[in-house]
């Protein structure tokens, strides 16, 4: 029995500033007879009232509502979809005289039902809707969803699934899992802890639809998902997960894809949705992370119709079980977008990755690439990366290393560059070290033969030479000083310290030869710099961490693509 | 005519050739063919366009791998060729012809960057 809904009157709209979320505004309502204050705009909709879509007096049609009751009886509407009929300049004023409605007088008001719900919901009638096993709540969609109530029953289908993750810290140990739900509203992420990973990881099926119920929402962090949603859920111990069996009307995944050549009009760092053909794998690498965990990576070149490629990298499981054969189409719903080598993707644990999706876009993108496609000559945003350096290599000119202020900072910078060297001091480039295995200790010459190290506190009666240089370094725009010890002075060098030591010892003039070959010759620098203090005066101490040769390939081809973008 | 070696001489690919007829000019391309003659051979570009190339004298030596061409473009758009390098087959094996175009066609995308016979000419 559903009711013509009677279109009502905005009387009055007023922006309620919550703490730390999202505003939210207020609306009164009158139908002519009677007004009512409790109606709230769901966040999605704020855009109508900032913009004054939504003014005093406008009449509007509410399309789609949900109703919550709250603990002392009160009515709150939740407006989830609205339509102005008659702008507010229109309609010149107060339409009757509305008296506030009082629950029970008047029986046309509780039949204010849920119209556009129910046609949502598919062809079921009323009395069919999905009551939810084991509670009174009655389901409600995903976007009318807010931490206000508490009594609500979503049903949704999963789309993502995290696998379980572990953290160790001081305050004590633990795990959660995550997972993204959908339905016909709006999507939301769901995240368990300890006890509910316990309860519901083994339960919940990614593609299947469920109940979900008494869950608490909080406003999202919106830095680490891709879920378009204010608020996210979070497991507790009073929520209940329930499979639903007839879910067919439930939507499948939600995204919202994002064509490869607009990549790089897109914001670092953003988290968005591309879908692509895999056109060439890489093979699957394994590295270690900051915090000493070992990880395996691959990257994939995925290309569409803009004709563009950029490089996906994939983490963990989904890189050592992905299979590039046939060139499947390849959706990753949450990738985010890196400046790293021009632009990148990279399919975070929160990242959902399809492969072959039954949607549209897939079937049409397999049309074209099968067509045309796999013909073309496609242009990748991500720079080839090789030799160079690899790694995440931030190659700077000795110029932008001063202009940039590197090593003004907290904390060091590292960058890496090409240069010559043009000056190395041989004074006091070679010192007498400890001989122990890992040591390298200066040692004192206790001129009776035997040499003190005094961090071994022993006595040895021999040492090794090790090489401390200060080279200046030279590029097209400015020069440098670095120290480069051991192994970077001795590939500076073309010869090993104990030779040079010999030589020092022997022949001068072949040790001085050995420094007048080195000079001017270029080399691929990694170093480190960082402000350093003595006796108040402050400088820049540049340390050289690795030196390699320059491999001209990839050299040439980083200058020719830093010129095209120049030019873009 | 100013000896060809003293003139500017801009790097071109095989779709440059047109526009410059009568002009001096260097190519790098990959041998092809030698004419049994031994007076013509064919190089090929990093696009994989084929050029022919027109000695004065028959060669004297087995040619492959990368060559550098200086020689001026005639009407019919071959190079009649006054000097060629063969690049070392060690150095010739790494020689990567598709960068090199790629390098050459930034030289002619920004000629303002790149004033070679600008600054020669001058």
């Amino acid at each position: 029995a559903i009711m013509k809904l009677s279109e009502g009157a905005i009387e009055n709209i007023r922006k309620i500033d919550g703490g730390s979320g999202p505003a939210r505004f207020r609306a009164m309502m009158s139908d002519g007879r009677y007004s009512m204050t409790s109606f709230m705009l769901c966040t999605q909709l704020n855009y109508m009232a900032e913009d004054n879509t939504l003014a005093p007096h406008c009449i509007c049609l509410i399309k789609r509502h949900v109703t919550n009751i709250l603990k002392d009886g009160r009515r709150v509407v939740i407006i989830l979809e609205i339509q102005v009929l008659k702008p507010a300049d229109q309609v010149g004023g107060k339409i009757g005289e509305p008296v506030p409605y009082t629950e029970g007088k008047n029986k046309h008001f509780i039949s204010f039902t849920n119209r556009g719900f129910n046609r949502d919901m598919g062809k079921k009638p009323l009395s069919n809707m999905p009551s939810t096993p084991g509670g009174g709540s009655k389901v409600v969609p995903i976007a009318s969803l807010n931490p206000y109530q508490s009594k609500w029953t979503i049903r949704a289908r999963v789309t993502n699934k995290s696998t379980i993750r572990t953290w160790s810290n001081s305050r004590g140990d633990g795990k959660l899992f995550s997972m993204e739900i959908v339905d016909e509203s709006g999507e939301i992420r769901v995240t368990g802890f300890n006890q509910e990973v316990d309860k519901f990881y083994e339960l919940i099926e990614a593609g299947k639809v469920y109940y979900f119920s008494r869950a608490s929402l909080k406003i999202a962090n919106k830095q680490y998902t891709s879920v378009k949603n204010d608020y996210e859920m979070t497991l507790n111990g009073e929520s209940s997960i329930i499979p639903c069996e007839d879910s067919c009307d439930v939507p499948m995944v939600q995204c919202d894809f994002v064509t490869i050549g607009d990549l790089e009009m897109k914001e670092k760092d953003s988290i968005l949705d591309v879908i692509g053909v895999c056109k060439s794998v890489e093979e699957v690498t394994r590295l270690t992370t900051k915090t000493n965990r070992e990880v395996s990576k691959r990257n994939l070149n995925l290309m569409d119709m803009s004709g563009k490629v950029v490089t996906v990298t994939l983490w963990g499981e989904e890189a050592e079980k992905f299979d590039g054969i046939g060139q499947p189409v390849v959706a990753i719903k949450g990738a985010k977008l890196s400046d790293f080598g021009g632009r990148s993707l990279s399919a975070s644990f929160s990242s959902t990755l399809m492969i072959n999706p039954d949607i549209p876009e897939a079937y049409k993108l397999r049309g074209w690439y099968d067509k045309e496609g796999h013909a073309m000559d496609a242009q990748s945003l991500t720079e080839v990366k090789g030799g160079g350096g690899g790694g995440n290599t931030n190659w700077k000119s000795l110029s932008d290393v001063k202009t940039e202020h590197l090593g003004h900072g907290e904390k060091a910078d590292y960058y890496t560059c090409i240069a010559t060297i043009v000056y190395l001091r041989k004074e006091n480039c070679l010192y007498q070290a400890c001989p122990s295995q890992d040591c390298n200790k200066k040692v004192v010459d206790q001129q009776n033969g035997m040499f003190r190290c005094e961090k071994c506190d022993k006595e040895f009666p021999n040492f090794k030479y090790r090489l401390i240089l200060s080279a200046n370094i030279a590029d097209y725009g400015d020069n440098q000083w670095v120290t480069c010890f051991q192994e970077s002075a001795e590939a500076i060098l073309g010869q090993n310290s104990a030779y040079l030591g010999q030589l020092k010892e022997s022949n001068e003039a072949a040790f001085d030869e050995v420094f007048q070959q080195a000079n001017f010759n270029t080399f691929i620098f990694r170093s480190r710099v960082k402000l350093e203090t003595y006796n108040d005066e402050s400088r820049i101490k540049a340390t050289v961490m690795e030196v390699k040769p320059v491999d001209h390939k990839e050299y040439s081809k980083r200058l020719i693509m830093n010129i095209r973008k120049l030019a873009n | 005519m100013a000896n060809i070696i003293d003139v500017p001489k801009p790097r071109i690919n095989c779709s440059m050739l047109s526009q410059h007829i009568n002009r001096p000019v260097c190519f790098v391309g990959r041998v092809e063919k030698v004419h049994p003659t031994g007076k013509t051979f064919t190089v090929e570009d990093g696009q994989g366009k084929i050029a022919t190339v027109e000695l004065n004298e028959p060669l004297e030596e087995e040619l492959s791998g990368v060559v550098e061409i200086i020689g001026m473009v005639s009407n019919k758009g071959v190079i009649m060729a006054s000097v060629y390098n063969m690049l070392r087959e060690d150095k010739g094996n790494t020689f990567d012809i598709q960068l090199y175009d790629e390098a050459l066609r930034v030289i002619h995308d920004f000629p303002q960057h790149y004033p070679f016979e600008g600054a020669a000419s001058g």
